[in-house]
């Protein structure tokens, strides 16, 4: 217990809690969204095509998060260009996108030679080994989510539920489309240093699918969304240190066993 | 009193990729009226209306929505809608009526503003007016048919808009509540004075109802409903030679239109 206490003291342990609170309550609230909209997958293909990103900023010695967003953003924007001129649906548009995205990461691999275990960290998470300029990122790209959200949620959910109504209203629906696939692209992105590119979706769609069984308003679900996200990430961070685990796998594993226990509880009350 | 023209059709062609769907379309609809738009399946009453709403393109003519050019108009926030879909959505989808009703009021005089307390005020008031009070903390998805109905029907009401359409939004419930959704269309079209313009394939309810009806079938066919309306010809040029239809206005049941 004593050396659970301490561990809170230790800096790299703040940078990872930190960071993984702001990554879970974006990967929440953005993931719920994305379950509303029936794009459950975007969130796994847009992280796999980030692999590519980070295999071209540790080739070229740039941070490979910011390599990895601007890989990402032009995968999702590439995404809603395919199912908007009619040249697939959505499931195969992200099929195409996310088996070139890590085709790209494979040729610059070869290309290199091999990289080092870094890469590796980035697939599966290092929470752990989240520095100063990660944690920078991480929160400037989280907030900046998690404010949009906060400001334009009420036209987000109008143009979830009707697209069409939402658009008569004068809501800027392509627009505003556009900049949430942005966003998806950011949080995939600030979750990677939390829980890797493997894992990302976990993260985004199972705080989300467990809050939508408790059957409460919209508000409400996006607290709980948040809540599960934030504690299965607390959970996960702490439990995986005191255990000697891997912290993306507990923080599935805890997000899954409170979804597990919530639609439980929903059958049974 | 001279009427207001508020929505004016002129030599309308809208096509769905190759395949012309309305062809020629001349109508006027003049404030305060109940439209309703029927026709055979496919017969191009939701094209019509897509095309009026700006959401297809047409190929020819010109549509003026209060005075103004449809390329040009602005004031969206005057014209509601209630799509066919509204009511099939998913039943876990997170919302009470509460919060789907105040949907209404987002648009694009305030967007990424919370909502006033006069907003709230409305959808209170909207919900009231559709009979709704004790289900405005319930969700969406638990509500039956005709009260899905009321609920899009206030949601679309709550802007105070001068036009309201509505695409089929009574299929697949039953007739008691279809007869009880469309008299409260009628109070609401007395009561605020509220053009309605309704996409149905409920031809009593519009003969007995409404005060004009536009029969779609590539061409539009426009009739007045007064005293002495007879529905043979206008519906036998939108579904056929052979198309039976039996209306007394007098076997009209209520307080409908006359």
């Amino acid at each position: 217990m004593i050396d659970l206490l301490a561990i809170f003291g230790y800096k790299f342990f703040q940078n990872a809690l930190l960071g993984g609170i702001i990554s879970a309550a974006a990967c929440a609230w953005v993931g719920l969204f994305l379950i509303l909209r029936r794009e459950s997958m975007m969130g796994d293909g847009v992280a796999h095509t980030a692999f590519g990103g980070i295999a071209i900023g540790l080739l070229l010695g740039i941070s490979p998060l910011l390599t990895a967003l601007v890989i990402s953003v032009i995968s999702v924007l590439g995404i809603s260009y395919m199912k908007k001129k009619g040249l697939a649906n959505s499931d195969a548009a992200i099929a195409v996108i996310m088996a070139l995205g890590f085709a790209t990461g494979l040729i610059i691999i070869s290309l290199a030679g091999g990289f080092n275990v870094e890469l590796f960290s980035y697939l599966f998470g290092s929470i752990l080994t989240i520095n100063t300029w990660d944690l920078v990122l991480v929160t400037a790209l989280g907030l900046t989510t998690l404010t949009f959200l906060g400001i334009f949620y009420k036209e987000l959910l109008s143009m979830t539920f009707d697209e069409d109504a939402a658009r008569m209203t004068g809501i800027p629906v392509r627009a505003m489309s556009v900049v949430f696939n942005i966003l998806v692209a950011m949080t995939i992105v600030v979750s990677i240093k939390v829980i890797g590119i493997v894992l990302v979706t976990a993260l985004m769609i199972i705080p989300g699918l467990a809050a939508l069984q408790l059957n409460l308003s919209f508000r409400k679900t996006v607290g709980a969304a948040i809540t599960f996200g934030t504690i299965s990430t607390f959970a996960g961070l702490v439990l995986s240190s005191f255990y000697d685990l891997a912290t993306s796998g507990v923080i599935v594993f805890t997000a899954a066993a409170i979804f597990g226990f919530v639609a439980l509880y929903r059958r049974l009350a | 009193m001279e009427r207001k023209p508020v929505l004016e059709v002129r030599n309308l062609d809208i096509s769905r990729g190759n395949e012309s769907v309305v062809r020629d379309a001349n109508f006027t609809i003049y404030s305060g009226e109940y439209v309703g738009i029927i026709g055979p399946n496919g017969g191009g009453k939701t094209t019509l209306l897509l095309g009026i709403l700006g959401s297809l393109k047409p190929d020819r003519g010109s549509i003026q929505i209060l005075g103004q050019e449809q390329d040009k108009f602005r004031q969206w926030e005057k014209v509601a809608y209630v799509s066919q879909n509204a009511v099939n959505f998913d039943s876990s989808f997170p919302m009470t009526v509460r919060e789907m009703v105040s949907l209404g009021r987002v648009g694009s005089l305030n967007l990424g503003r919370k909502l006033s307390p006069a907003d709230w005020k409305a959808v209170d008031e909207h919900i009231q007016l559709l009979g709704l009070e004790e289900l405005a903390e319930k969700r969406i998805g638990q509500l039956s048919g005709g009260q899905k109905q009321r609920v899009f029907v206030a949601k679309a009401m709550v802007r105070n808009p001068e036009i309201l359409f509505l695409d089929e939004p009574i299929a697949g419930v039953d007739p008691e509540t279809q007869e009880a959704f469309y008299k409260k269309l009628s109070d609401l079209n007395v009561a605020k004075g509220v053009t309605i313009i309704i996409v149905s394939h409920d031809l009593a309810a519009v003969f007995c109802r409404m005060s004009k009806v536009l029969c779609v079938s590539r061409d539009v066919h426009v009739s007045e409903i007064g005293e002495d309306f007879e529905p043979t010809e206008i519906l036998r040029k939108a579904y056929g030679e052979h198309f039976h239809f039996v209306y007394h206005k007098h076997e009209c049941k209520g307080d409908f239109h006359d």
